[in-house]
């Protein structure tokens, strides 16, 4: 690119960006922040920061910031055992996080919560539980309160593909509906528990079928397009208000960080799903791309910035992240 | 007045008088609302009360997350096998929701299924076990006092707690019985004054010990009776200076847990004291014991009257 080129570039993106693109632009920072701050808290945990177990998110960041996004001052947020993308995109910061894993006083929860029931009720984080399928009830319990007390906020309940086995989906799902209470409920769907795959633990679930046999809308988020999906979960938690409803939400997404293991019995390299603790070969870098296919919510920002533009933001977020840590 | 009509009449009048709680459990308004248990308490109930679908563990966890909005409720369940289907919510979820100070009150409400004609299923009398589990406040209660007082102090109040009292009991009339003296929080009751044994009652038990203080009394024993209501606390200091004065013990328990307060108890009055007679009254668990058959107590009273004066 020549000089003049490289001026006009830069003229494009710092006249036109403000005025296209200033609305987006955060919504791409929170994405990359996420993850640079999920990098950082990856370093340490593999330095042997922590004693408390952390079940990492990065590849959640879009579903995260969609719906951080379109939370409202009366809408609530039940988060599970995965809940750092959650907790972080709210806070925006990353000190007081790690904090908490380190156990420290002026931790998120003065250390008393750790890292996999970490809620900020002060950030609408209600409730968060270890427990497989345990925040959906307290979730349901939540949205009846809001009906007590005349509070047309939403709850969302995220859950996971291992949670809908378990009976507590299906009963919260029929209190839900049984009593015309606002919920978008959000299943995360990795494919993943803990070792072991879908096909090879159980019978498909048609999420949407299930849905349909209770009058329960459904969608599908999948591609990770982040304006695609604060679209879509919008207009999803319009529908639960106006409908009274719960509405189901599956988002098809990939939990970056797996491995090869190679060795003597797996010359060609074992896969290695990342379920939690450290992620061994994710190293600090200057633009933390995980992967190049739209299983990393970074890969698919190239849509719609530079990868110039890309590094810019990251170099600068690292910044920030540094200045706050240090 | 049967004890059922006297325990909801009691939970008409509370109710009546807290604003905004929400009630609900599986047919607490309709068809027979748990055998005449909470009949009418909609009429009565200014908030919402609400029949359930059959999702014992999923409620437990609404009534959590009700608390967690600071609002009150009660969930009214017909026997208390139906709650080890919550056992995640009583345990994983409360010691969460205890970080905090709820405003709110949350109480279960379930009925000990004592008869034993039920069978292997369906006839659990493990309060203890409950409470146990997870430090779970919990209070039983069988007659128009302790019931009265219980229910007037604990039913909705901050925190979480589960009352119960047995199905044996709610068919028959009110046992109306004069109160002595009571402990703090409701953690016991003593109804009979004595200075030669101390008859303590866990659980559901009091029954018993009004058989056995009455033979005593026909032998010339004057004996005082308490019944303990909690299922958790075992520190009872005007029990304690009552064992001091008397010597002599008599627990009866008849709870089918294996994890006893009154065992509890026992280590705390031995700690204290050299106890001159213990008698403990306790059930035995065989293979017969899962087998329909009554869930009685089988005590022979003059052995044990033998026992502790001799």
């Amino acid at each position: 690119m020549s000089l003049l080129a490289q001026f006009q570039f830069n003229c494009t993106i710092y006249i036109l960006l403000p005025i296209l693109l200033m609305e987006n632009i955060s919504t791409i920072k929170k994405i990359i922040w996420l993850r640079l701050a999920q990098v950082i808290v990856n370093q340490r945990y593999k330095n042997g920061d922590f004693k408390v177990p952390v079940h990492l998110a990065m590849g959640h960041e879009t579903i995260a910031v969609a719906i951080d996004a379109i939370m409202a001052t009366h809408d609530s947020l039940f988060l599970t055992h995965r809940n750092i993308h959650y907790n972080l995109v709210k806070m925006g910061t990353l000190r007081e996080e790690l904090d908490e894993y380190y156990l420290r006083n002026d931790g998120l929860a003065n250390g008393h919560l750790g890292s996999m029931n970490l809620s900020n009720a002060d950030k609408n984080i209600n409730y968060t539980s270890s427990i497989l399928g345990n925040n959906l009830p307290v979730g349901c319990g939540y949205a009846l309160g809001n009906r007590v007390r005349n509070n047309h906020g939403v709850v969302f309940i995220v859950t996971g593909d291992g949670a809908i086995e378990e009976g507590a989906f299906y009963e919260s799902l029929l209190f839900l509906k049984s009593n015309n209470l606002p919920c978008v409920i959000v299943v995360e769907n990795n494919e993943w528990s803990l070792a072991t795959r879908i096909s090879e633990r159980r019978a498909n679930i048609n999420l949407m079928k299930l849905a349909e046999s209770l009058d329960v809308e459904y969608m599908l988020l999948s591609g990770n397009d982040p304006f695609d999906y604060q679209d879509k979960m919008n207009k999803n938690k319009q529908k639960a208000l106006e409908n009274s409803s719960p509405v189901i939400v599956e988002v098809q997404l990939t939990t970056l960080g797996y491995w090869y293991l190679k060795n003597d019995e797996h010359p060609d390299g074992k896969f290695i799903n990342y379920h939690g603790g450290p992620a061994p070969e994710v190293e600090e870098q200057e633009y933390p791309l995980l992967a190049s296919s739209n299983d990393d919510p970074l890969f698919v920002l190239n849509k719609y910035l530079s990868k110039d533009e890309l590094f810019q933001i990251s170099n600068e977020l690292s910044f920030q992240l540094k200045e706050e840590l240090s | 007045m049967k004890y059922v009509q006297y325990v909801n009449s009691l939970l008409k009048d509370h109710i009546k008088d807290n604003s905004d709680v929400v009630l609900f459990g599986q047919n607490i308004d309709a068809g027979s609302c748990l055998s005449g248990l909470t009949r009418g308490l909609s009429s009565v109930n200014e908030g919402m009360t609400l029949n359930t679908p059959n999702s014992e563990n999923s409620l437990v966890g609404v009534g959590f997350g009700l608390m967690l909005n600071n609002v009150s409720s009660v969930f009214f369940m017909k026997q208390m096998d139906f709650l080890l289907l919550g056992i995640d919510q009583i345990v994983n979820t409360y010691n969460i929701i205890r970080q905090s100070t709820p405003q709110a009150s949350f109480t279960i409400f379930p009925v000990t299924v004592d008869s034993g004609y039920e069978g292997p299923q369906s006839s659990l009398n493990n309060f203890d076990d409950f409470c146990s589990i997870a430090g779970v406040e919990g209070y039983s209660f069988t007659n128009k006092i302790d019931t009265q007082k219980i229910i007037s102090s604990q039913l909705i109040k901050p925190g979480f707690r589960i009352l119960s009292t047995g199905q044996r009991f709610l068919q028959k009339e009110t046992l109306e019985l004069d109160c002595l003296a009571e402990g703090d929080d409701c953690h016991y009751f003593q109804y009979k004054k004595g200075d030669d044994v101390t008859i303590v009652c866990f659980n559901l038990s009091l029954s018993y010990g009004l058989e056995l203080h009455k033979i005593m009394q026909e032998r010339g024993v004057c004996a005082s009776l308490f019944s303990v209501n909690t299922h958790i606390e075992v520190i009872y200091p005007h029990i304690m200076d009552d064992i001091k004065k008397t010597n002599k013990l008599i627990i009866i328990d008849d709870t089918k847990s294996r994890n006893r307060v009154s065992d509890r108890f026992l280590a705390e009055v031995y700690s204290q004291n050299s106890l001159q007679k213990n008698v403990n009254i306790t059930r035995p668990v065989t293979e017969q014991s899962f087998y329909p058959c009554d869930d009685l107590l089988d005590i022979d009273f003059n052995k044990v009257v033998e026992d502790i004066v001799t």
